[in-house]
């Protein structure tokens, strides 16, 4: 197991490392920051000033391991817009997102494994075509669109839900919505076809020769088997949604990391760009990472992966 | 559907009003949104109008403008007098107090200047600051500011980017201390900031009988709403009392709706085509002859765009500079929108078919959207490419666009050497590089007779015209949109005055 | 394939004309490719259906509402903010759609594809270096990282197609990989090898034409997911540019008036809504009548 965790650990920060060195040289191909912190009003000499005094004129791969050294230390330099530490923004944007992650990720798992389920029990009943039509529609829907419309109808017509903002848990009812509509229609497919594996399988038709109860064969035995692969393909959506939130964030005005990436992107702020790329690359890597150990831990053939 | 959204939104209000509204009138709170993110509250660490709304709340200049008049009266001074050409001494009124309860002295504004004036400590705008070397202290409450070279715009400067940071504190906290913590003398103090999100403002009880006047409105609650529309709907649902810069169709609805009270004001920011007559991204492009400058002067509804588009206090420009500034003569050659002379003119030039050229962009997507559409109209085929500002400024540094939409504020000062002085004496942004025009300006911005001055821009102007440098296009103007319960008359400098507001 | 034509006659259909039956038979797949049937025969006419030029501006006639929102027949579903014809957009603008997601899924497939089937075949070192790229992949937030690089290239439909492309390919590999194992260890692919086949002889007569179906499905559903990341980049500003009528576009320009014009807004996402909802559909069906017993 040990083993298992350190190969792991040392991919996931090859990993890490690459995703940083990728986003590094994409943004180092962006153009000169310099003009972007120089202003409206600033000349070449100004610009150039900016460029010598920010090592923008040193090589590329000296910029990186500066960068790379630095970042290791929770050093990811000074926003160029804000003049504020990045490390810091981004502590006080994450909140927001994090939020807005879990109860996204809670949200999805509350409606989708009951749904997958009873789906299930049932296979090719009216509730099995209903929630396997919600999944479809839910992957066609544009995000963007679908908050927009939230929006519409909660705020403006019914006006029981604040449009904007971030200040009480009212705030977080429709993008939580709407960032765990996304989440909702894989863990639903997953759990339902884990559950129908489980129902064939063996042990559960022992169970009920035994005489078990329905409510314990389905809870007891079939249930807990068949979520462990939904754990860890929640934790991995929830990496995929924390890198998702850019949209939603930016429709319902949370000013959040996500929102943070996107506006800084439009201001050429390349410190706090870097360090969030990193950060939702990092998100994700940690997911993954626990999932893959609870599944070895979980069932140890995986260990041999 | 309109209609019934309407009747909904106004059944709602009442009965929602009560339970919703967490700050309002009833407790003196005014809330205000923000649509950009500001990056640092201290005003020398800005570039953006929401940087100044909030420079005018906490702090003071030495001297006031007054914003319809212009006139200038003593605001941290109270007197002034040129000693020389570059030196001007200030008496400083006595009593003021800054908001951590220290004195204002002469102390302070040697500090603020020596610190902004030193250009190693990166004050963002360096052309509010640059003309001043240093300033010397007399006595307590008199003070010197010396500057670089003969700068008659003194007094402008000082009532507006310029004001006065209290000397120990600034020390202490630099910029970004001042950023998070502001400490002025103006009429409101700061409660809380979380940069960039939100600003809290309360009435500095204590503020000295200046021009500004005393503030109406007890506390101004500030939150950057980036999207027009989460700031109408919280206007709506009564979280918010005064938006601006709203977009003219919004405002337009916002006023039939009747119960919002919309100011339009015009502001000094004009709209123009920028085209590469000198040929710095190709020698041979089509832009480098006149007939097809011509042409696309000609091809551009002016009328039609201020008209449908910017409504309100827009007007059509045809001068590379805002017709109210001083020196910006009217007397130019103005092209009538006239689609089948822009393509006659184009078949003179070689290019019966019409021809492609890139068009860049970096704001008003509609806009530019509405002028590509013209020039499409007319044969010449526009491959779109809307950039981030310092994207585009970098292209145009390097002379690398052919054509491009730009617009131009002049920093609202009214004097058309803001505007056709910086592009057109061969800068790096100048691409027309006319040495004629160059000799001209030269001569208008450096004489101190008005009279020659007038005479040189008209000149300047008239020759830009004829060759067709620019496709200048139109003003742009500000909505202000409140509930009825605020009272504000906005200025034409696009500038929030907290304190002149207060409650209906 | 077979020499005793008449002996499968006897035997019962072919397996292609059993896919055909359960094809038909399957109600998700075939209401998905009615419709995205539909959109791709509109976009292919949109010069003869569209009603007028996509382009054309009339700025006294803007934002002019629908014809069932009181609007007239001279524009059915209205104007847009430069007073041009709503539907003449939308019918265009189709045609950016299934651009972007065809032109994209054949980018990414073929980078997935091939990464995948190496992976899968060699084995060893080349799926090692395979699965790190596509864990890497993996890692990167495709949202930023398209919002960034199209920032910094300037959007344009050439280069939301190739940056889509070139950041979408990571379900063809895990997918090809996963099916080129399972058919690596056939009794078929040994006897080829053991003929003395050449290995890309082994990989496009043996392998490909048995994972082509796995690769169908994922084809569409990549399909579907290049459209609404361009939709939703084109929405945040940075997809494609104006004057392309783009749906993601239309309802973000809409957006504006959302408050005012709700159905400005909610007409172009709607079509983007069935057009993905048809793709998905038609791969979901795909997948069940290819193998149906790995519906999940």
């Amino acid at each position: 197991m040990l083993r298992f965790i350190l190969k792991r650990l040392g991919l996931a920060l090859l990993v890490a490392l690459t995703v940083s060195f990728i986003s590094f040289s994409l943004l180092f191909l962006s153009g000169d920051p310099a003009i972007a912190i120089a202003g409206e009003s600033a000349n070449a000499e100004d610009v150039a000033a900016i460029r010598a005094l920010y090592g923008f004129d040193r090589p590329m791969m000296v910029q990186y391991g500066d960068w790379l050294w630095h970042a290791l230390q929770f050093d990811f330099g000074v926003s160029y817009y804000f003049r504020l530490p990045v490390a810091d923004l981004i502590a006080e944007r994450l909140s927001v997102t994090m939020t807005l992650g879990v109860c996204g990720i809670v949200f999805a798992l509350l409606i989708a494994v009951p749904l997958g389920v009873i789906a299930a029990i049932r296979p090719n009943s009216l509730i099995d075509r209903i929630a396997l039509f919600l999944s479809v529609a839910g992957q066609a829907m544009p995000s963007f669109w679908f908050g927009l419309i939230l929006i519409v109808i909660f705020a403006i017509q019914l006006r029981i839900l604040p449009a904007s903002g971030a200040d009480t848990w009212q705030h977080f009812i429709m993008p939580t919505i709407v960032l765990g509509y996304y989440a909702m229609p894989a863990i639903m497919r997953l759990t339902r076809a884990g559950m129908l594996e489980v129902l064939s399988a063996d042990y559960i038709r022992t169970a009920r020769a035994k005489g078990a109860s329905e409510g314990r064969v389905l809870f007891k035995h079939a249930l807990r088997n068949a979520i462990i692969p939904v754990v860890s393909l929640a934790a991995v959506q929830m990496g995929f949604m924390l890198g998702g939130s850019i949209v939603v964030e930016s429709v319902f005005a949370l000013h959040g990391a996500g929102y943070l990436a996107w506006e800084s992107i439009g201001r050429n702020d390349l410190p706090t760009v870097q360090a969030l790329i990193l950060v939702f690359a990092l998100f994700y890597i940690v997911f993954t990472f626990l999932a893959d150990v609870l599944n070895a831990w979980l069932d140890p053939r995986m260990r041999s992966a | 559907m309109k209609r019934r959204v309407l009747t909904g939104s106004v059944a709602a209000l009442a009965l929602f009003s009560a339970g919703m509204a967490h700050a309002d009138k009833s407790n003196d709170t005014l809330r205000v949104a923000f649509t950009k993110e500001l990056e640092s509250v201290d005003s020398y660490f800005n570039s953006a109008r929401e940087g100044v709304v909030l420079q005018r709340a906490i702090w003071d200049g030495l001297i006031y403008a007054d914003p319809q008049t212009g006139e200038y009266s003593g605001n941290l001074a109270t007197d002034w007098t040129w000693i020389d050409d570059t030196t001007l001494e200030l008496k400083l009124r006595e009593g003021v107090t800054f908001h951590d309860g220290s004195p204002f002295t002469a102390d302070d504004v040697v500090y603020t200047v020596d610190f902004v004036a030193n250009e190693a400590n990166g004050a963002v705008t360096q052309r509010n600051v640059n003309w001043m070397d240093h300033a010397k202290k007399v006595d307590e409450h008199t003070v010197r500011i010396i500057t670089k070279e003969p700068f008659p715009a003194a007094l402008e400067y000082l009532s507006g980017p310029v004001s006065i940071y209290p000397s120990d504190y600034y020390a202490e906290a630099g910029p970004t201390g001042m950023g998070l913590k502001p400490i002025g003398t103006g009429p409101y103090k700061v409660v809380s900031v979380e940069p960039g999100k939100r600003f809290v403002l309360e009435r500095n009880e204590n503020y000295f009988d200046g021009p500004k006047g005393q503030a109406q409105i007890g506390n101004v609650d500030i939150r950057t709403i980036p999207d027009v529309n989460t700031q109408i709907a919280e206007l709506f649902s009564g979280q918010l009392d005064l938006i601006w810069q709203v977009p003219s169709d919004q405002a337009e609805r916002l006023e039939q709706m009747g119960q919002f009270t919309v100011a339009n004001e015009s502001t000094m920011r004009v709209g123009y085509l920028a085209m590469d007559a000198a040929g710095r991204s190709d020698p041979n492009n089509p832009f480098t002859k006149l007939e097809v400058r011509q042409a696309v002067n000609h091809a551009i509804n002016r009328e039609e765009l201020v008209g449908e588009l910017l409504k309100g206090k827009s007007i059509p420009v045809h001068t590379a500079c805002f017709p109210s500034q001083f020196g910006c003569a009217q007397d130019v050659k103005e092209y009538e929108y006239d689609p089948e002379k822009a393509r006659e003119l184009l078949a003179q030039a070689g290019y019966p078919d019409g021809f492609a050229t890139e068009f860049y962009a970096y704001r008003d997507r509609e806009l530019a959207e509405a002028i590509t559409s013209y020039l499409n109209a007319v044969g010449i085929r526009t491959d779109f490419k809307m950039l981030q500002y310092s994207a585009l400024r970098d292209l145009n540094m390097k002379g690398e666009t052919p054509l491009s939409f730009q617009t131009w504020g002049s920093f609202s000062v009214n004097d058309a050497s803001a505007m056709v002085s910086q592009y057109f004496k061969h800068g790096e942004l100048d691409d027309a590089r006319d040495d004629a025009v160059l000799a001209e300006l030269d001569i208008a911005d450096s004489s101190t007779d008005p009279e020659v001055r007038k005479e040189h821009y008209r000149t300047a102007l008239q020759r830009i015209a004829d060759q067709a440098y620019w496709a200048p296009m139109f003003s742009y103007n500000t909505n202000y949109v409140s509930t009825a319960e605020v009272s504000y008359t906005p200025t034409a400098d696009e500038v929030l005055r907290f304190h002149t507001m207060t409650w209906n | 394939m077979t020499a005793f034509p008449d002996a499968l006659e006897i035997t019962g259909p072919t397996p292609g004309q059993q896919l055909r039956r359960r094809m038909f038979g399957h109600q998700g797949f075939m209401i998905g490719a009615v419709f995205l049937v539909l959109l791709v025969i509109i976009a292919l006419l949109a010069p003869v259906l569209a009603p007028h030029d996509p382009y054309a501006q009339s700025l006294s006639n803007r934002m002019v509402r629908p014809v069932f929102m009181g609007g007239t027949w001279e524009h059915p579903l209205g104007t847009d903010h430069l007073g041009r014809d709503y539907l003449s957009r939308l019918i265009y603008g189709a045609r950016v759609s299934l651009m972007i997601g065809a032109v994209a899924a054949l980018i990414s497939g073929t980078i997935g594809t091939a990464l995948g089937v190496a992976a899968g075949y060699f084995g060893g070192r080349v799926d090692a270096v395979v699965t790190f790229l596509i864990n890497v992949r993996l890692a990167m937030p495709v949202v930023l990282v398209a919002l960034a690089v199209v920032a910094i290239l300037g959007g344009s439909l050439s280069v939301v197609i190739g940056v889509l492309g070139l950041l979408l390919w990571d379900r063809f590999a895990v997918v090809m990989r996963a099916s080129t194992l399972q058919i690596r260890g056939r009794e078929f692919v040994a006897a080829a090898r053991a003929v003395g086949c050449s290995t890309p002889r082994i990989l496009l007569s043996e392998i490909m034409p048995n994972i082509v179906n796995n690769l169908i499905v994922v084809v569409t559903l990549e399909m579907a997911h290049a459209i609404l990341l361009e939709a939703a980049l084109s929405f945040l500003g940075v997809g494609v540019q104006p004057p392309t009528p783009s749906w993601g576009l239309m309802v973000s320009e809409g957006k504006n008036m959302m408050l005012f014009e709700p159905w400005l807004v909610l007409i172009p996402g709607a079509v983007l809504f069935v057009l993905v909802l048809a793709i998905n559909l038609m791969g979901d069906g795909l997948r069940d009548v290819t193998a149906p017993e790995n519906r999940n």
